[in-house]
């Protein structure tokens, strides 16, 4: 009887078990209706056809009758227009479909309408011409039509889509479907030095919007047959192209078919960038860290399929995405391979050194001012006492103030004007801080290790793994500020549990570190020479596993 | 009784294994076990007890080896009814969870007791301790895999913190402390032998991990790295204790090791008193402990009841919490350790080889080739 612990313990040890559960219960709901809501496995019986006029029609044969169809479906766009005219040598009436702005004008007057008004079908030439619809098809085809895109189909519904996409149309009398003419001119940019990933040595070249341009990028980038380029096409309502880019004699095959089948499984109406396709594939929705990597530069995709990932290219976005990530990826950047191995490694070290300050030289503080203030040099322990006399504030709460207000800054940063960026940062950092020392509201000491904390995690050359260390530094304070640092090794324990349970797309997220793979471990913390590194990363399994075999 | 967990998919390296046996072993017990042994016996000659048990820990571990290689790919909990036929079984069984369960029990409770003596001295332990718990909790729910690979990460950290923090009390070691050699004959030395193997079992996990290798034959590189590994440690713990604070101080103190940490100083780093960052990062090492305890035992009701293990991992917790609040004090905690260093060499270094005999004889599994 002695030795039966009091009631209160028995309060507790349901506390122990009840707690878990709730938790458990409700991240499984959680991740049930993320799963209903917008979900990789379609749902069949919600799956409704939108209700579309045009699907099942195709062209007559009746000039006037399809003319009218194709007025109907599409006249009252006002960007629309049609051209009118009568194809010389004949009696054919023809008329050409275009979207003003967006199909190229120069190809509708030089290679369509001039032909086909100018040179027209000669005498010999007109009763072959005129004698069906498949003759007046294969005639303009071969003789008339001086464009390389030309596409054929009996289907309106194809043809209206692909006429609001910037192809022009053709419509000829007597013919029982349609020409599309040509692709869309529309806008685009130029080929730039990417903004989000800039470095000093290395290719100046990023991603545009175009799919076809950035296809174009990857192939420019060397001469290479086994890159393989699969497409897409995503989007229920607005569709669009999606390329899957993989190495076909590196690249493991179960990967690339788990990537082919979370593709054809996503469901989404518009895929606006490829952060949705980001969201829509990746392993775990809860998880605060990245499944995928987003990048703006080429050399960094070829980089990837050849170590056997793969990557993916959407039209309408200069982010490519790559796959599978593992934690080292997000502190590794391709300039580490443009320089020497040894400045190379250091570099790399200095990151990765970085980054622990990024997430953990908060809590730190945290704990040791507020729990431990014996860990510390005695010197150094009362000068941080002196500069803390008559603060208003335990350390949790200002650390918090001015972490958060780092925060904000940096995020006003990216909004402001380039003119008065730079003058805001210089009111913010210098002015804010020196008056909140002033004030007495917050120790210099703590100044510093905010400052250090910015910096560091300015460091990390992957701007969304940025965001994750930045969320995890805000819990360790917490963790900080309730256990000291119990606490934040309990966080620690706590993401690193986590991340030994991630996966992406099947490879552990924390590999080559553990599972124990030392042959992969060459090219890590330090990059050792390329002489050195003759092998292609083991955990990814390659088919190729030699880098110099060719 | 049928397999519950999925071993095709859930496997470990050998690396791991080795990993996670060590890992088993260096827990709570090395902050004080300069001191169980020379309550054991009053000589400087106990670092050859510890040599001896890491000898006759590697004896047992054999016998354990011998007996999972007859039955390929099953736990203990899954080929001991094969042996001995249920009813035996299950009694053996419940002894071995509760042994888990309480052995999981002290590994929290000498966690809590360091805490909140050197880290939090206002935090309430049951705060400490759910903390700790639940983490756990969240990390076994991914199986033996995650558990695994969370191991790989924390032994290199803790064990090269700690041979750092040991080591550089080196410069005021005094062999003198050690000497005479077995002065008092060999009698002492077989008393320190007990406590010594208390600290020292880890090599009783073997019997769950073998059945999740990807290559059991390997088994014997894990035991190895097991027990010598850890043998080491506790050995160079010993003799630095006893040379650099002698043999009365490390008698008299509550945690020898963290006074050994204490005992130096260096000027101008980062941090002054090491004993505190030490203990810090050797949680961790507990944590690891306690998590491959909490799963044995889990693992054993699973298999008992015939349930998946992720949900009795749910229901051991309470039970371990209860438990490791019995003790009333640090000193009966200690106790609790001694005591289960007795089961566990009962169970454990004595049972294997009955089991293996018995099993010989009905032919039970398989030949050795």
């Amino acid at each position: 009887m002695f030795y039966i612990p009091k009631w209160s313990v028995f309060v507790q040890s349901t506390l122990v078990i009840l707690i878990p559960i709730l938790f458990v219960w409700v991240s499984r709901r959680l991740r049930d209706s993320i799963r209903s809501v917008f979900s990789l496995h379609l749902d069949k019986s919600k799956n409704v056809k939108r209700e579309s006029s045009l699907s099942e029609i195709s062209g007559t044969g009746q000039y006037d009758q399809d003319l009218q169809m194709l007025q109907e479906s599409m006249a009252h766009n006002a960007d629309v227009h049609f051209r009118e005219f009568t194809i010389r040598g004949t009696s054919c009436r023809a008329v050409v479909v275009y979207v003003e702005g967006l199909a190229n004008s120069n190809l509708i007057d030089s290679h369509l309408i001039a032909p086909l008004m100018r040179e027209g079908v000669p005498e010999a030439d007109r009763e072959d011409f005129e004698q069906s619809s498949e003759s007046i098809q294969a005639y303009l085809e071969s003789h008339l039509l001086t464009v390389s895109h030309l596409r054929w189909g009996e289907k309106l519904q194809p043809f209206v889509q692909g006429v609001l996409n910037g192809s022009s149309g053709l419509l000829i009398e007597g013919m029982k479907g349609f020409f599309l003419v040509g692709m869309a001119k529309g806008k685009s940019r130029n080929v730039e030095d990417p903004i989000s990933e800039a470095l000093l040595r290395g290719p100046r070249i990023g991603f545009t919007e175009r799919i076809g341009e950035n296809m174009g990028l990857l192939r420019m980038h060397g001469k290479d047959e086994g890159m393989v380029m699969k497409k897409y096409e995503v989007g229920t309502r607005v569709k669009k192209e999606l390329v899957l880019i993989y190495m076909k004699d590196i690249a493991n095959q179960e990967l690339i078919n788990e990537i082919d089948s979370r593709i054809r499984r996503m469901a989404i109406d518009d895929p606006m960038d490829s952060g949705y396709i980001e969201q829509l594939i990746e392993d775990s929705t809860l998880s605060p860290f990245q499944q995928l990597q987003n990048t703006e530069r080429p050399d960094r995709v070829i980089g990837a399929i050849l170590e056997g990932r793969a990557a993916i290219l959407l039209d309408g976005t200069p982010f490519a995405l790559i796959m599978p990530v593992t934690f080292s990826m997000l502190l590794q950047s391709p300039e580490d391979y443009y320089e020497r191995w040894i400045s190379g490694s250091f570099v790399r070290l200095l990151r990765f050194s970085a980054a622990f300050l990024a997430l953990w030289a908060p809590s730190l503080y945290i704990s040791f001012i507020s729990y431990h203030s014996g860990m510390i040099p005695t010197s150094l322990a009362l000068s941080i006492v002196e500069s803390r006399q008559g603060l208003p504030f335990p350390s949790i709460i200002e650390a918090f103030i001015m972490e958060l207000s780092i925060e904000i800054l940096r995020e006003a940063g990216i909004r402001l004007p380039k003119p008065i960026g730079p003058a805001m940062g210089i009111v913010g950092g210098l002015i804010i801080g020196d008056a909140a020392v002033n004030a007495g509201i917050v120790s210099p000491f703590l100044i510093i290790v905010v400052a250090v904390t910015a910096i560091s995690s300015f460091t990390i050359p992957v701007y969304s793994a940025g965001i994750t260390l930045r969320i995890l530094r805000f819990t360790a304070m917490i963790f900080a500020g309730i256990f000291g640092l119990y606490g934040v090794i309990m966080f620690f324990l706590l993401i690193c549990s986590h991340l030994v349970k991630l996966r992406s797309f099947g490879i552990p997220y924390l590999s080559p570190l553990v599972p124990y793979r030392f042959r992969d471990w060459k090219d890590y913390v330090i990059r050792s020479p390329l002489k050195i590194l003759k092998q292609r990363p083991a955990m990814l399994n390659p088919r190729d596993k030699d880098r110099r075999t060719n | 009784m049928v397999s519950t967990t999925n071993k095709h998919t859930d496997q470990i390296t050998t690396a791991q294994a080795a990993v996670l046996v060590i890992n088993y072993t260096l827990g709570a017990s090395i902050m004080t076990i300069s001191r169980n042994l020379l309550e054991a016996a009053r000589t400087p000659d106990i670092w050859i007890s510890v040599i001896l048990s890491g000898l006759i820990c590697f004896l047992a571990g054999l016998f354990i080896l011998w007996l999972c290689q007859r039955f390929r790919g099953k736990t203990l909990y899954e080929f001991m009814p094969e042996i001995t036929g249920k009813s035996v079984a299950y009694v053996i069984i419940i002894i071995m969870i509760v042994y888990f369960i309480t052995m999981s029990a002290y590994e929290l409770r000498m966690m809590t007791e360091v805490t909140s003596d050197f880290l939090l001295e206002d935090t309430p332990r049951w705060s400490i301790i759910m903390a700790f718990m639940w983490i756990a909790l969240y990390l076994n729910v991914g199986g033996i895999n995650s558990m695994a690979r969370l191991n790989e990460i924390v032994l290199p950290i803790t064990l090269i913190f700690f041979m750092v923090c040991i080591l550089s009390s080196l410069n005021l070691f005094d062999i003198k402390q050690l000497r005479p050699v077995l002065g008092a004959g060999i009698t002492p030395v077989l008393h320190g032998i007990m406590p010594a193997l208390s600290a020292l079992t880890g090599y009783e996990i073997l019997f769950i991990l073998i059945a999740f290798m990807k290559t059991p034959k390997q088994g014997i590189r894990a035991l190895h790295a097991g027990v010598w590994i850890p043998t080491m440690i506790i050995l160079i713990t010993v003799i630095l204790s006893i040379g650099v604070l002698g043999l009365y101080a490390t008698a008299n103190k509550t945690y020898p090791t963290l006074t050994l940490v204490r005992s130096y100083e260096y000027q101008g780093l980062i941090f002054e008193r090491f004993e505190s960052l030490m203990l810090v990062i050797w949680i961790m090492q507990m944590f690891t402990s306690f998590s491959i305890m909490h799963y044995a035992a889990s693992l054993g009701c699973s298999t008992m009841f015939n349930k998946k293990p992720n949900s009795l991992l749910f229901v051991t917790l309470p039970l371990i919490f209860i438990v490791s609040m019995v003790p009333k004090t640090l000193m009966e905690t200690v106790k609790l350790g001694e005591m289960l260093g007795v089961a566990s060499i009962i169970l454990f270094g004595g049972f294997p080889p009955i089991l293996l005999l018995v099993s010989v004889i009905r032919k039970k599994g398989m030949r050795r080739k």
